[in-house]
């Protein structure tokens, strides 16, 4: 009979134990499964962060990208504008509603024209030259008359100039 | 106990690897000399008026010409060349503004 009873005792003392141990274990390891899911946060978090600040930095290349490509255009624009006032240069109406003849001219007044050639040939390779990243002048930078300036390419040379 | 081995998170991994790429950094070619150079306009009227004064200031009598219409073109490609030039650098200085954060002098 007391035998039975120990025997039933012991088992009961073991199934405790074994509870017990259990859920201790159980216990540790959603302890353990808590922490690693903090850290996971806190990567995921810092994730976030790094994601938003590739977010911002694409936003600001995209604007520098817009803002290149503007002044391309805008650079494009004043080129051939200028190209379309050498053309006039060349074809210019007179007041009786003739085209300009630069050959009738020359064949007029030689030496005259030759000046003006030769002083619009150094205004051309003055323009090259700052064009190549030559720095302008003082001279050139104050230039605000016609007479200062370098009527070739004043956009380049003569930044203060404003055709009048 | 079997329960507790087989836990469903894992650790999280993240990788950040940044290597920045090292600048170019090519210096501007140097900006050309340009030599001087003389126009000299011929008629038939003050032709040999032209070449007396070349043989006064010793230069070989001999004119390479063109006529008003080849002045106009050759003037008309110069300005093309020219804005080519101003377009590329526009380009190059973007390219460096861009990559290599470098902003172009405000006094240009």
């Amino acid at each position: 009979m007391l035998g039975i009873f120990s025997g039933a005792k012991m088992i009961f003392i073991g199934v405790i134990l074994t509870a017990v141990v259990g859920g201790f274990l159980y216990v540790k390891g959603l302890q353990k499964d808590l922490a690693v899911a903090k850290e996971n946060m806190i990567k995921m978090e810092q994730a976030i962060s790094d994601q938003k600040k590739v977010i911002e930095q694409q936003k600001i290349d995209f604007e520098a990208i817009i803002r290149a490509n503007k002044e391309l255009v805008e650079q494009q624009n004043k080129l051939t504008e200028e190209y379309k006032s050498l053309d006039k240069k060349f074809n210019k109406i007179n007041a009786s509603g003739k085209k300009r003849d630069l050959g009738a001219l020359a064949i007029k007044k030689p030496r005259p024209i030759e000046k003006i050639i030769n002083k619009g040939s150094d205004h051309a390779t003055r323009c090259v030259r700052v064009a190549m990243g030559e720095p302008i002048t003082e001279e050139e930078k104050n230039a605000t008359k016609k007479s200062q300036i370098n009527p070739i390419c004043p956009d380049l040379v003569n930044p203060s100039y404003v055709p009048y | 106990m079997f329960l507790t081995s087989c836990s469903s998170i894992k650790p999280l991994e993240v990788l950040n690897l940044e290597i920045k790429r090292e600048p170019l950094k090519l210096e501007d070619p140097k900006i050309a000399d340009f030599e001087d150079l003389e126009w000299y306009i011929i008629n038939s009227e003050n032709a040999e008026d032209v070449f007396s004064k070349l043989k006064e200031k010793k230069i070989d009598p001999v004119i390479f010409g063109l006529t008003d219409e080849g002045y106009e073109a050759l003037s008309k490609n110069f300005a093309q060349i020219r804005h080519y030039i101003q377009q590329q650098k526009l380009i190059l200085d973007k390219y460096r503004e861009y990559y290599e954060d470098v902003k172009k002098p405000v006094d240009k």
